[in-house]
């Protein structure tokens, strides 16, 4: 018995399997010979299977999950390079935080001040001359807005408290140097 | 010779991950671990091509593993918040899973922290 398959495409009752298979997807019913015949009914339960899952699959909506692009671009933000994090001071190995993250922070700390603003925050941390070593100490430089009517002076003393309170107690780095540049006033009613 | 067989036992890169981020994760002041793009991107893959699968695995996002002879290197990226200083967090982490992971593993592990996120209280 040749167990090659029939080049013509023809199964084993001698019938053609396109034209089974045609009929079945056409919705013809099936003759005679068909219903009694296994090769036909198998050939035309294929169509009938590939039609129902090629309907299925048209008929669906694929919607990406809700959060996809939030994870993806959480992702692309956590790729951090290495001038985008601070070092901190471990002994246990290297540990660094995101320089965005620190900001943040700063930032958030001086927000909750009366009186005034923060706007812009930059964080750099300056190696230490002397060793050589990379230190953990670090420059602030941030601009405020200051309410109107707001001693200025007292202001910039409080900002700089602030910033070196937040910087030991919420980041863990010693604040070296805070720069502050008020830029602006503002007012609740002019 | 004795009559017992040698036996070499190598610990692969992912127990070391997923157990170091099993205990990372419990560390006070740690809010979430961090995946990076490749495992954010294969498991938004996963998730989509296999989403009836049942994962029995301890998810190990955020945590990068690489196990070298009797030493292993340990990356975790973690999600804070504010209240909590990042340096003692970072410090309880790697002080948390070098023992842990060392205690589970009888490798040398070096674990390194980064900090991607503080979470702020609105």
């Amino acid at each position: 018995m040749a167990l090659t398959p029939d080049p013509d495409g023809r199964l084993a009752c001698g019938r053609d399997a396109a034209a089974v298979w045609d009929r079945a997807v056409a919705g013809e019913p099936a003759d005679a010979h068909e219903r009694g015949c296994p090769h036909c009914t198998a050939a035309a339960a294929d169509a009938r299977g590939l039609g129902a899952l090629v309907q299925r699959l048209a008929q669906e909506d694929p919607e990406p999950p809700p959060s996809v692009l939030d994870r993806v671009m959480v992702a692309v933000r956590t790729e951090l390079r290495p001038h985008d994090v601070l070092t901190l001071p471990s002994p246990h190995g290297p540990a660094r935080l995101s320089r965005a993250a620190a900001a943040a922070v700063l930032r958030h700390t001086v927000d909750a001040m009366a009186g005034v603003r923060a706007r812009s925050c930059r964080i750099e941390q300056a190696d230490d001359t002397r060793s050589g070593d990379p230190g953990h100490a670090v420059d602030v430089r941030i601009t405020v807005t200051a309410r109107f009517g707001v001693d200025l002076a007292s202001v910039t003393a409080r900002v700089r408290q602030m910033v070196a309170a937040a910087g030991e107690q919420a980041l863990g780095v010693p604040v070296r140097r805070v720069d502050i540049e008020v830029v602006d006033v503002f007012g609740d009613h002019w | 010779m004795s009559g017992l067989p040698e036996v070499r036992l190598h610990v692969g890169d992912a127990v070391v991950a997923r157990v170091a981020a099993h205990h990372a994760r419990r560390v006070p002041g740690v809010v979430a671990l961090r995946a990076d793009l490749t495992q954010a991107l294969l498991g938004l893959a996963d998730s989509v091509l296999h989403p009836d699968r049942d994962r029995g695995a301890l998810p190990a996002d955020g945590v990068h593993a690489e196990v070298r002879g009797g030493s292993a290197e340990v990356t975790v990226t973690l999600v804070t918040r504010l209240g909590f200083t990042c340096r003692d967090v970072a410090q309880a982490v790697q002080r948390e899973v070098a023992a842990e992971v060392g205690a589970y593993t009888g490798l040398d592990v070096l674990v390194r922290v980064v900090v991607a996120e503080v979470l702020l209280d609105r």
